[in-house]
């Protein structure tokens, strides 16, 4: 556990021979100079045809109404939660990496912080749009906003949907910022190494001035703190308001006190599932076997492990609390997960989030990149999955057996959650094609301390 | 249509023809193709514009309208201003008060028979129906059908243009070609002249029929009913040798032995029934009184469903078990066969327990079963000393028809060409004739056929001519009620398609000097109505008093017993049982949205009607709900899913009528299966010999409830007589928290009223008439079989069913299920924006438009009982807002929505009473379930007046809540039921 706890600069973080220079021409190039090849076409055009079923999905859902998706009585939430909830979790591997780590001072954050960061904003940014197009009426969202209302009407402050609703904006608004602000001297590090005028001017507006004066790096030192700061205990208050979202229902199955914190390292567990299923081929095609190496994804196996240890002690703690209650609808909303018509989802989710990860306790299998991959596309798919049995097992058989019935998805569900990955990865590209998708002055901060280190 | 010669050229010939086929697919498809033009839109708009309103819907957003259905399609014709001088009003009508409903007393009749309610009406639109307490069949309380009578007269499937083959014609067409008609049979006597109805009770029409049968000696009237009471008069006239009316006095009654009786949902006296039954059955009064209800049935029904003890028993066995029980009452009659271990037992017990009652006895023989049954059925109630007592007869309340006026006697009259002439008033033949009749061919052979019916339906099509009719509340008749109680049905409405009723057709048959329907009815009454006032009277109370036919004491004669022929079924083969639809009747109720969308008070499915089928007999041939089977009938053959009928009898199949229409109209069309394929004319109501074969095919059919069990919650209670003897508290004797538990949240603050509900599930009989009553006043949408599978149905009012014990013969109960009203609601806090918020009377308010749909109450609603706008179900068209009751709003998509214990009703005393400086009285507010229920389980009204019938129903020991451990303090609570089990039966599973 060495490399998670960090002895600082460990030479494996960064292959043997980098220098000042080295790093910054190779990761400055993948911007300015890199020819993206057939994958990346193919993977933009497949990304951008699920993004034209999402925005022609959602065209048709303001149009319909959201009885185009198979939500009825009794379950009135189904994949477009699950979705929201899903995208939202997978949000906190970023920002634990590039905020908690950071903290802590860890440096095997440096090279995977940029995309990882990345990929939070884009999740969360993702996640949003669901609870938004799954009202009844998505136009009048903005109701839930206290703004100086003429009849003095107020949002409900008992309701966690509320609490949630500023819990996300004021999430989403931090890690844009967080991961705007670590990009600046970046930014500016391509503007001055841009090829052409115009590029230099795209990256100029964006670097914002940055000149690397020595008083500018201490405000951006400051800030970078600040912001960690902000951004950690947000992860947590906004996991834990997903979380409060169902558990301050009473239905059986969601009224439970275990699940905020259930939730965080639900999210934590998927985050760093997506920033294994990002980086593993990303390395890979980009060429940064240099900077991410065996040990970086070594360790995010390690805390994937991790978390996945507190999830499944979660699902334990879930159980016996039913049975521990002997509350007859508790206890009948467990047995059903188990046995019902969705058993399929329970025992997907314990396959994929309990089992599957068990092999990560191999060494071997940690410095295996393909099994690592499956591994964590099959906690992606646990997750989601748990999600689905969290929401649809305890509504659809609740209190009063007249009222029960089965939720069947349409194509627009399905539409929706495809289309969802689409945007996701729609952006991930342009990411990947436009910014610096490892932190530039990080790894020279690496290799100057590997250079103190060694003298 | 005669217009149709000013088509303009650019409609071919072939598209003109194809719109002259009238209704019907081709009918749309052929507009369809013509919509193109809009230079033929318009000539459209202009000279047939009630037809250019219907172009431009299309089956799914013609549901969407009947949310408060279609109206005024016909009335939309007036899209330009009417023409010639129009006049607002300046003196209002006398007692007309601009945006104040009012009442008026008037008739429905279902099946002849007489149902007297009080028809709401707004600046002239009539738009719900309530009860009329002065009517012996209503007592204030209606059934279905007579709370959807008001979707059917906004209809604008109804026909609204009077056709000559597939032109349109005018009324002076008709006079004429009639004229020369009634010429020729004023020469012959009216040989050749034939007349069909359905069953008929008005003493108006009666008059009419008997001087058409005068004028015209030749000419013959025929009866077709096609779940009518003929065996019910033919076993009168076995047993007293004059057909005689039967009726009921259940409250008196305190053992009732039903063979296949189902009276609490009979078509003419349910209603009335069910309250008298309903009355000697409450705990309140002397414990001791209540009664016993035994029921043998071969398809559960729902008094099989009250019944303390229930006998599964097919149909064609009923016979044999009525002769042993005869036999053992004493009456010299054969029996061949002993009966088996259980119906000896059942025997056993039947027999002490009637004698042990005589007089207060009753036996009562449903209309399915053959007529020597019937008049078994008189003796019995006879030997037992029972007539006069909880069963009195009287002269026919029906008009019944003389020898060969049958469906039967006409078909072969029409067979044999020796009908030149056919009027057929308001009935569908050529649809709901037996198969075996043929009689749509039949009709194709008439020279002359008039047809006057409210839809231009199958038999319309066939007809040279077809009248519309005018629909009950747009038109003057009268009608006897079950106990020949007369009452005056006056019209709310002028009639919206110029429909004629059937006294002005018989009028001009008869070349009557009086041709108005009000003055026909006047001319009926005059002796006993002699002056206006008393006229006005009998209007204003919508009864004629004194007018009930009296009971009168006959002899029976047991001798036709000798001859009976009991029908019996072999071990092995099926029977097959052809009943009416609980919900659309024999099919004339099948263009109606409410009723086809109100779940079967049975198996809670909707918009079908699939084959019942036994659960052994499910096993035996490995069917599940769904399969579809091909019935095979003596040569006929049906495809149809099955459905597993918990209770059903072994090898009883029960296939209902009134589905498979082929031109019902956009609502009715295509849904369903048509039953009278299979049934034939000597075997109307029970055939033997059936066949059924597995196809493997599947259907999916629409259920409301898809889970019969209560699982073992405490939902909804229920304890014998002799545990509450024992304990009258037993319903709450099991609580965990027992009293009121203890909240963080403070209580509200006492306000001048707090609105509660008791519901008294020993009362509830399962009807369904809240359900639809609550749709009718509440503006609820009817979404389509495809959202009712989806799950999405909208009655903020289920009734509930579940059963319990095996399922071969299991104990049923219902529950109807309105909002619980909670004091600490779990929808109020998890709604983001307070879109339902908790007033200070106790209402939990749905606020639509502040509503965003997050749908999180419905989630934290325990009872799920709120509904919500998945897709946009109403329409927004000023036009088809006719029926909607102004007081309610009309939900938009994407809100959510539930019962309001009707606070437009709670509002309007409130007004009331403010003007009036007082408080509200109990029993001022009625909410729409609570006065359409037969039985009175529902009452409202404020709980913090200890002297509320509410306050005192909820003091019953039998009180409890539902769910009540979660601590939502639901305003709306239940009373337990109660059976009344007989010790000597007591291992029974019922």
């Amino acid at each position: 556990m060495s490399a998670v706890l960090g002895d600082a600069a460990s030479p494996a973080l960064l292959a043997r021979g980098q220098t000042h220079a080295t790093v910054t021409a190779a990761i400055s190039a993948i911007s300015l100079h890199r020819r993206f090849g057939r994958y990346w076409l193919a993977g933009f055009a497949i990304a951008l045809a699920l993004c034209l079923l999402l925005v022609f999905g959602t065209g048709w859902l303001l149009h319909r109404g959201v009885g185009i998706w198979g939500i009825n009585m009794p379950v009135a939430w189904a994949f477009a939660i699950c979705n929201y909830v899903w995208w939202i979790g997978i949000g906190m591997g970023g920002t634990f990496i590039s905020g908690a780590l950071y903290l802590a001072r860890k440096d095997w954050r440096s090279s995977i912080n940029r995309y990882a960061e990345a990929m939070t904003v884009f999740a969360v940014a993702v996640s949003g749009i669901f609870p938004i197009l799954h009202l009844g009426r998505p136009w009048f969202f903005y109701w839930l906003f206290p703004y100086p209302d003429v009849m003095n009407v107020w949002p409900q402050w008992r309701s966690s949907l509320e609490w949630d609703f500023f819990a996300i904006v004021a999430y989403l608004t931090v890690s844009i910022l967080y991961w705007y602000v670590g990009m600046i001297p970046d930014l500016a590090t391509l503007r001055d190494r841009a090829p052409t005028l115009g590029v230099a001017r795209f990256y100029g507006l964006l670097a914002l001035g940055w000149r690397g004066e020595a008083r500018q790096w201490r405000r951006f030192e400051t800030l970078s703190l600040l912001l960690a700061g902000l951004a950690v205990p947000l992860v947590f208050s906004v996991h834990s308001m997903v979380a409060l979202d169902f558990s301050e229902a009473l239905v059986p199955g969601w009224h439970s006190t275990v699940f905020p914190p259930f939730f965080v390292a639900g999210a934590l567990f998927s985050g760093f599932a997506m920033v294994l299923v990002l980086g593993i081929p990303m390395r890979r095609m980009l060429g940064l076997r240099d900077y991410i190496t065996d040990v970086h994804l070594a360790n995010l196996a390690k805390v994937l492990l991790a978390a996945g240890l507190v999830v499944a002690y979660g699902y334990c703690t879930e159980i016996f609390s039913a049975f521990y209650s002997m509350d007859r609808f508790e206890l009948a909303v467990t047995l059903r997960r188990m046995t019902g018509a969705y058993a399929w989802t329970f025992w997907g989710t314990i396959l994929c989030n309990v089992l599957s990860i068990q092999l990560l306790w191999s060494a071997r299998v940690r410095r295996n990149h393909a099994a690592l991959f499956v591994i964590a596309l099959l906690v992606l798919i646990g997750m989601w999955l748990e999600r689905f049995m969290l929401i649809v097992t305890s509504l659809y058989q609740d209190f009063v057996p007249s009222s029960w019935g089965m939720y069947y998805p349409t194509f627009w569900d399905i539409a929706f959650l495809a289309g969802s990955l689409g945007l996701f990865l729609l952006m991930f590209l342009l990411f990947v094609r436009l910014l610096p998708v490892v932190s530039i002055f990080e790894l020279r901060k690496l290799v100057h301390k590997g250079e103190v280190k060694s003298t | 249509m005669s217009s149709l010669s000013s088509v303009p050229p650019f409609a071919s010939d072939a598209a003109r023809a194809q719109f002259a086929v009238a209704r019907g697919p081709a009918f749309w498809r052929s507009l369809e193709e013509l919509a193109d033009s809009e230079a033929f839109l318009d000539w459209l708009r202009q000279q047939h514009p009630q037809f250019a309103a219907e172009l431009t819907v299309d089956r799914r957003r013609f549901l969407k309208f009947l949310g408060a259905s279609l109206a005024l399609a016909g009335a939309t014709a007036c899209s330009r201003p009417p023409q010639g001088e129009i006049v607002p009003y300046v003196h209002s009508p006398l007692g007309q008060v601009d945006g104040l409903p009012r009442f008026f007393a008037t008739t429905l009749v279902r099946n002849g028979y007489a149902r007297g309610v009080l028809v709401e009406s707004h600046m002239g639109r009539p738009t719900k129906v309530e009860g009329n307490p002065q009517h012996a069949a209503s007592l204030g309380a209606t059934d279905i059908f007579a709370q959807a009578a008001v979707l059917q007269l906004w209809d604008p499937d109804r026909s609204q243009t009077l056709m000559r083959r597939a032109d349109a014609a005018s009324r002076d067409d008709f006079a004429a070609a009639l004229l020369q008609h009634i010429a020729r049979f004023n020469r012959t006597g009216g040989a050749g002249l034939h007349v069909l109805t359905g069953t008929l009770t008005s003493p108006t029409l009666s008059a009419q029929l008997d001087a058409f049968l005068k004028k015209y000696p030749q000419a013959r009237w025929h009866v077709h009913q096609p779940a009518g009471n003929a065996n019910v008069y033919e076993g009168a006239r076995l047993a007293f040798g004059t057909p005689q009316s039967t009726r009921l006095h259940l409250d008196r009654a305190k053992v009732i032995v039903s063979l296949e009786a189902d009276f609490l949902s009979d078509a003419a006296a349910g209603v009335r029934y069910a309250r008298d039954y309903v009355a000697t059955r409450s705990p309140e009064n002397a414990l001791g009184a209540i009664s016993r209800l035994y029921v043998l049935e071969s398809t559960p029904s729902v008094t099989g469903g009250m019944a303390d003890h229930r006998l599964p028993l097919e149909s064609a066995r009923m016979a044999h078990f009525a002769q042993l029980l005869a036999q053992r009452l004493g009456v010299a009659i054969d029996v061949a066969g002993a009966p088996d271990a259980q119906q000896a037992r059942w025997l056993d017990a039947i027999v002490a327990a009637l004698r042990a009652n005589r007089g207060a006895s009753l036996i009562a023989i449903g209309a399915s079963q053959p007529p020597w049954l019937h008049g078994l059925g008189h003796v019995l109630n006879s030997a037992l000393d029972n007539a006069g007592k909880t069963i009195d007869y009287s002269a026919p309340v029906e008009k019944l028809p003389g020898a060969g006026g049958t469906l039967v006697d006409l078909a072969g009259a029409m067979r044999a060409g020796s009908v030149d002439t056919l009027l057929i008033l308001d009935c569908n033949p050529a649809y709901d004739a037996p198969a075996d009749l043929h009689f749509a061919d039949a009709l194709r052979r008439v020279p002359h056929v008039v047809h006057l019916a409210l839809y231009r339906d199958e038999t319309g099509a066939l007809a040279e001519w077809h009248l519309p009719m005018a629909h009950q509340l747009e038109a003057w008749s009268d009608a006897r009620a079950y106990d020949g109680t007369v009452s005056i049905a006056q019209p709310l409405i002028a009639p919206l398609y110029a429909g004629l009723s059937v006294h002005e057709v018989l009028a001009m048959l008869l070349e009557d000097d009086v041709r108005d329907p009000r003055a026909l009815v006047r001319r009926q009454w005059r002796e006993l109505l002699t002056d206006d006032a008393a006229w006005n009277s009998a209007l204003q109370s919508g009864v004629i008093e004194n007018t009930a036919l009296p009971a009168i004491a006959l002899p029976v004669r047991a001798g036709f017993l000798a001859q009976a022929t009991p029908s019996s079924l072999a071990d092995a083969s099926l029977e097959m049982l052809f009943r009416p639809d609980p919900t659309v009747g024999d099919g004339s109720w099948s263009n109606n949205g409410w009723l086809q969308e109100l779940p079967k008070p049975l198996t809670q499915l909707t918009w079908d009607n699939p084959a019942l089928i036994s659960p052994q007999l499910a096993a035996q041939q490995g069917l599940s709900n769904g399969d579809v089977v091909e019935l095979h009938l003596e040569g006929r053959t049906l495809r149809v899913p099955v459905w597993v009928m918990p209770g059903q009898a072994a090898r009883s199949v029960t296939l209902h009528l009134g589905y498979g229409r082929r031109r019902a109209g956009r609502v009715g069309d295509g849904q369903g299966f048509d039953a009278y394929a299979l049934r034939a004319s000597p075997a109307e109501w029970n055939a033997s010999g059936l066949e059924l074969r597995k196809t493997g095919e599947r259907y999916e059919l629409a259920g409301t409830q898809h889970h019969f069990s209560v699982e073992g919650r405490d939902l909804l209670r229920v304890g014998t007589v002799a545990e509450y003897r024992r304990d009258p508290h037993f319903a709450t004797a099991g609580d965990r928290y027992p009293g009121t538990a203890p909240s963080l949240y403070p209580d509200y603050p006492p306000s001048e009223y707090a609105w509660g509900m008791s519901i008294d599930l020993n009362a509830c009989i399962g009807c369904k008439a809240c359900t639809i009553a609550c749709q009718a006043e509440n503006n609820i949408p009817v979404v389509g079989k495809d959202q009712v599978l989806r799950g999405r149905e909208m009655h903020w009012i289920r009734v509930d069913r579940y059963y319990d014990g095996a399922a071969d013969n299991p104990r049923a109960y219902s529950q109807p299920v309105p909002c619980m009203m909670c004091e600490h609601a779990p929808c109020e806090v998890v709604c983001p924006v307070g879109a339902t918020v908790h007033d200070a009377e106790g209402l939990n308010v749905q606020v639509y438009n502040r509503c965003v749909g997050t749908r999180f109450c419905s989630n934290n609603c325990p009872y799920k009982v709120r509904r919500f706008n998945f897709l946009k179900y109403t329409e927004d068209g000023a036009t088809f807002a006719a029926q909607r009751n102004p007081e309610v709003t009309v939900r938009r998509r994407g809100v959510m929505e539930k019962c309001t214990y009707c606070i437009q009703r709670i509002e309007t005393a409130h007004i009331e009473a403010d003007k009036a400086n007082r408080r509200i009285r109990d029993g001022e507010v009625l909410t729409a379930c609570q006065a359409a229920c037969p039985t009175q389980a529902i009452r409202f009204g404020d709980i913090a007046d200890v002297h509320s019938s509410v306050a005192q129903a909820k003091s019953s020991p039998r009180a409890y809540v539902m769910l009540g451990e979660l601590n939502t303090r639901p305003r709306t609570s239940y009373l337990a039921r109660l059976r009344n089990p007989n010790p000597a039966l007591a291992d029974e599973s019922t």
